[in-house]
This record gives C-alpha cells, structure tokens and sequence, in this order.
C-alpha cells in the first residue's frame, strides 16, 4: 500500500471529526475574533466595525485590572492550598493502615460531585442564619455573632477559594497517589539505613518522583482556576461589590448582562490569550522537568 | 564477640512461616553469603538485620549490642541493594556522601571520605554526573561507595550484581572479593548464585523453605553437602545423584549390573539392605584409563557438549543418568560405551528418606 493512500486514507478517517470540531470550535472562534471588531449588541444589528478599539478600551478599564488580579489571586491561592493538601493526603493514603481502600474511595467523592452540588452545597454551609461554618464557630466561642461569608467583601473569596480546594485537591491527591507508587522500595529502604528523616526523605527520595507529575496536576489546575465560572456563578455571582468577579464572570457580564457582544468578544479572546501563554510557558516547564528526572 | 549474631529469627507472614528458627554467629571480618533460590527467606534475613522488617521472634546483635527496635540508621550498617537505589536527582558526590550529610559529618570530612571511596572504586571523574548519566557497573560502584563511606560493623548486600551483564558481573565480584581482602570488613551478602557464593564467602549459609540447610565454608558445602538439596543446589551441573542398595558391603546401583565398594567411611553408617543415594560430582568423574587399581563404571555416553574448558558428557548406567565432566579433547562420542572412574573419596551417600547425608569420618 502506498505512502499517499495511506495519508489520504488517514485524512478521510479524520474527515468527520474535523467537521464537527471546525464547525462547534472553529467557526465560532473566527466568528468571535470578527465581532471583537464591532461594537455588536447582543440582540439586534450586526454592529459597526470599530478597529481595536474594543480591546484598547478594555485592557485599559480598571475594572479589568481589577479583574485580573482577582483572577490571579483566586488562581494562585486555590492551587497552592490545592497542591499542598493534595500531596498530604497522598502521603497519608500511601502508609499502610485498615480501611485505606475505603477511604481513598471516599477521598475521590469531592471532585467526582458536580460543581453545582459542590456551590450549592457549600452556600448552605456558608449561609448567614443556619449555615455549618457559623454554628461551629460560634460554638467554638470563635465569633460572637453569626456573619454573612458570602456577603463581605473581606471574606468572600477566600469562602470560595475554600470551596474550590475542598473539590478539587482529590484530583491532585490522586495523581500525587499515583507517583508515590511509582517510588522504588529500594530506595526508600537506602534512606532509611542512609539516616534520612522524613523531611530529607521527601525531599531526596519522594519529590523527584512527584515533580513531573506535580507538574502536569499545576498546569491542569491554574489552566482551570484562571478559567473558573461555575462555582463562582452559583455561589456569588461575581459579587458582593464585584469582590469575586473573575474574568470569566466579566466576560459572561459584559456579553450577555449588558448585551455588548463586540466588547465581551475582546474579552475572551484576552482571556484565551492569557490561558494560552499560560498552558505554553508550562508546557515547556513539564517538558524540562521530565528531562531531568532521569 | 561475634561482629553479628542472630539468635534464633522467626518471620510470620500470617500463616506463612517465612524464616524458621534462625541461628549464626558471625565473626569481624567473614564474609557470609546467604544462597538459596527464590522465596528461600534470604532477603527477608538480611532485612530483618537491616532493620527494614521486624522478626516476629528471636533476636539480632550487632557488635554484642541487640538491635531489637532500634532504627535502621542506627544499628551500624550499611546496605547495597540489588537495584543500586541511588537518589536520581543527586550527583555521584551527593549520592555517596548521603548517609554523612544526613548525619551532619562536616563539609571537608565528608568531601574526604567520598573522594577516598570513588578513588578506591575508580569511579573519581563521575563525581559530578548523576545516576542517569552512569552505566549499570558505574552504578553499583557508588551504591558500594556508599556504603563504604560510613565505615559501619556490617555490610549488607542484596544481590547487588543480579542486574548486571555477564561479563561485567564477573569484573564486579573479582572487585567486591579484592575490597572484602583490602578491607577486611563483616559482610552478610544475599544471592541465589552459587559460583558467587562459592567465590566471595569465607562461609555460606544455604538456605531453603526459612531454614538454614547447612552453614559452612565453601569447601565444605561443596565437597560435603550435608544434604541433598544442598548437593543438588551447589555446583553446575549439579551432583550425580544415584540410587542404590547397600549389599554386603558394596553398593548395588539400581536398574544395572553395576556395584561399586562402599568406601571403608561409610561401613558403619549405612547397613547393609538400607536404600542410599550415591552422590558425585560430574568433575570427579574421568575416563578409566583400565589401571588395575582403578574401579571402572561401566556407561553408555548419551549427548556430549563442549563448552570450551570442557566436555560435559551425559551418560547412562543402567535406567539412570549421570554426567561428567570431561576434559575438551577427551574421546567420546554419542552411543559409544566406555567407562568411567573416580577416587574413593569423592563419594557422598545420602538417605533417601531424609535427605541427609550420611556421616563418614573426614
């Protein structure tokens, strides 16, 4: 068989799944660049070409600097706490003990909830009048009066940074889980006749094991967090006086609260970008760490 | 005192009985290999010595001190294992010096130590490359420069040279016996290859279902296997192995016409009637060259195969078989008859019911 009917063949088996994905990813994403052009409302004309005007103003708008930075923080903050209790809980489900298969099974349930159950369940916990959290605190004789999480400025990213790694450390526990394994017993055991306490050990025996697919747990988790809509929608709305808008939230406003489909266009497009520098620069991170794990 | 001593180890896995009633002393400077084939409990001794696993009863001293509980970095020891477990990300330096750093030896002292042992395993330029970069020999040589470094009672081997080559394997023993002369060191060494055993250990503990079968010097496991697990484990190709009768003071080898005179050892220790195995090794057996004080045993020569050194001849006498070790230019040929021929001496007798040999006056 030749070498050109191969390909050919090989292209004709892909041919579908090219349609589908130009026609659900591709169309809409030139569709978008166009009307990131216009200042298009979303019902009605199809808007006036306006040049770049629709991005010039919104990189300079304070409300996307803003933005952005809430964006970052909820991002970074999410996936560190993420990534630290995630390793724990890998190192504790990797000891020995009864009942550890049952409890990595209960460990997965979290992520394995979906996003909505998660919001919904954790703005009960939440709740100003008979929410969990303030009930155990008060008890606790921690606060003196019940307090409204979600509704203060000051506390309501950090609740929703909590409800993020309360759904989503299991995933970086699972992969940690699945390194850990990966560590030979040979040298484990060299460490310990060697005199490594367990600091040393984690640092010269478990992390060069870990680090690559740490590696690739960092690049799916800030991918996400940077991208986060859901959990943020049903629990805040963006809100209390935009505290936890998120550029997500931004772009879901701008097109489709105030209908300027043109300037929300812009704007997810600057997302995209963002994402992408993001998703390259770690994509050649991993890269470097799986050389150097040899 | 003894350098270690372990007094009576046992090992339950659950209902698994891994190691039964365990006892050797060891003293400073022996080289004891631990030989028996897979799931023999040899690994599992030498860990419990480590202090990687916990005896369920009996006890280890090292130095005279008793090592029940206390931690592995503790007890004085130094451990090689099979897979050289070398930190990966750590240079050769960094991986030798391991067990100083963590014992916070200073800088100049540490960095003394590595350089000595990598000038001692000749492996002085790979200090700064890291395991990746070394090949399977280099790699062993740090994982024993490593151990040497923290100058500990015992050493511990765990079948370090199974993963390499042939040849390189060959180079790394000579290596290992040249360090044990040099440095006249303790060592407990785990492997389930005899000719290692044979050529490193000043004794050898052959070890079989969590027993130790018989514990002695080389030579004597070689030439005097107190069993017949013991012969048939030890030595390549294995001991003839022979049934017969005791009659009338010679042995009457079973399914031939063949009877041999039982050596003058052995009259006392095998009554007449009793059915024995007659144990020989092929390298003792030679072609008769038909001298009258020669006893001649009469075969039929079934495959010959040369191995270079030497022509391993399998024969048959009788329904059994047996084979020999022959010189290269020796001249047999399949399907001819000849005879074979050995000194007294190189007999074994075993009881078949116990499979212990029979005690002869040495």
């Amino acid at each position: 068989m030749s070498g050109t009917w191969m390909t050919t063949r090989a292209w004709l088996l892909m041919l579908p799944l090219l349609m589908v994905m130009v026609a659900v990813i591709g169309w809409p994403l030139v569709d978008t660049v166009g009307l990131s052009f216009t200042d298009a409302k979303l019902v009605g004309t199809a808007g006036n070409f306006v040049g770049i005007d629709n991005y010039t103003k919104m990189l300079s708008s304070s409300n996307f600097s803003r933005t952005l930075v809430t964006t970052t923080w909820f991002a970074v903050a999410s996936v560190a706490i993420e990534m630290v209790i995630g390793v724990l809980a890998a190192l504790l489900l990797n000891q020995e003990f009864r009942g550890r298969t049952f409890l990595r099974a209960l460990m997965i349930l979290p992520w394995a909830l979906p996003t909505v159950v998660n919001a919904t369940l954790w703005r009960l916990i939440y709740n100003p009048e008979y929410g969990a959290l303030n009930g155990a605190l008060t008890q606790l004789h921690l606060i003196d009066a019940y307090r409204s999480w979600l509704g203060e400025p000051g506390t309501a990213l950090a609740a929703l940074i909590i409800a993020d790694c309360w759904k989503n450390f299991p995933l970086v526990a699972l992969i940690a889980l699945a390194a850990l394994q990966a560590v030979p017993r040979d040298i484990t055991a060299a460490s310990l006749v060697d005199g490594a306490g367990p600091f040393a050990r984690f640092r010269f025996v478990i992390l060069p094991y870990l680090a690559g697919p740490l590696m690739v747990a960092l690049v799916l988790r800030t991918i996400e967090a940077f991208k986060v809509f859901d959990i943020i929608w049903v629990m805040t709305r963006g809100g209390p006086a935009n505290s936890t808008r998120t550029l997500s939230i931004l772009v879901y406003q701008e097109a489709f609260s105030f209908q300027r489909a043109g300037s929300g266009a812009s704007l997810a497009l600057i997302v995209t970008l963002l994402v992408t520098v993001l998703a390259l620069a770690y994509a050649a991170l991993v890269k470097k760490t799986a050389g150097s794990a040899t | 005192m003894s350098a270690l001593e372990i007094r009576d180890i046992s090992k339950n896995y659950g209902a698994i009985e891994t190691l039964k009633g365990i006892d050797i002393a060891l003293e400073s400077g022996e080289f004891l290999v631990l030989l028996g084939s897979s799931g023999c409990g040899k690994s599992t001794l030498l860990n419990i010595i480590a202090g990687l696993a916990e005896a369920t009863s009996g006890e280890v001293l090292i130095g005279g001190r008793s090592v029940l509980g206390v931690h592995p970095k503790n007890r004085d020891i130094a451990m090689v294992f099979q897979s050289y477990a070398l930190y990966p990300n750590l240079t050769v330096h960094r991986n030798i010096g391991f067990g100083l750093e963590m014992r916070k030896v200073p800088v100049a002292e540490r960095d003394k130590a590595v350089r000595d042992a990598a000038k001692l395993l000749q492996i002085e330029p790979l200090l700064d490359r890291k395991p990746g970069q070394l090949s399977g020999g280099q790699r062993q040589r740090v994982a024993i420069g490593r151990a040497l470094v923290r100058k500990p009672q015992v050493f511990l081997f765990d079948e370090p040279l199974s993963n390499l080559d042939a040849k390189l394997r060959l180079e790394m023993r000579t290596e290992l016996k040249r360090l044990h002369q040099m440095l006249q060191t303790t060592v407990v060494y785990v492997t389930h290859d005899q000719i290692e055993a044979m050529t490193l250990a000043t004794r050898i503990a052959v070890m079989r279902d969590g027993r130790i079968e018989q514990l002695g010097t080389p030579e004597e496991i070689y030439n005097y296997p107190a069993t017949l697990y013991v012969a048939g484990f030890v030595g390549a190709p294995s001991m003839n192995m022979l049934q017969a009768v005791v009659e009338d003071g010679r042995l009457a080898i079973a399914g031939s016409d063949v009877s041999l005179p039982l050596p003058a050892g052995f009259r006392n220790a095998a009554p007449n009637g009793a059915p024995v195995i007659v144990g020989i090794r092929p390298e003792a057996l030679r072609l008769a060259t038909g001298t009258a004080t020669e006893f001649p045993l009469p075969v039929e020569i079934d495959v010959v195969e040369l191995t270079g050194p030497e022509l391993v001849t399998t024969a048959r006498i009788g329904n059994q078989r047996l084979t020999a070790c022959l010189p290269p230019r020796a001249r047999v040929a399949k399907g001819e008859p000849c005879a074979f021929t050995f000194d007294e001496d190189a007999l074994r007798l075993f009881d078949p019911a116990t499979g212990k040999a029979f005690e002869t006056a040495r």
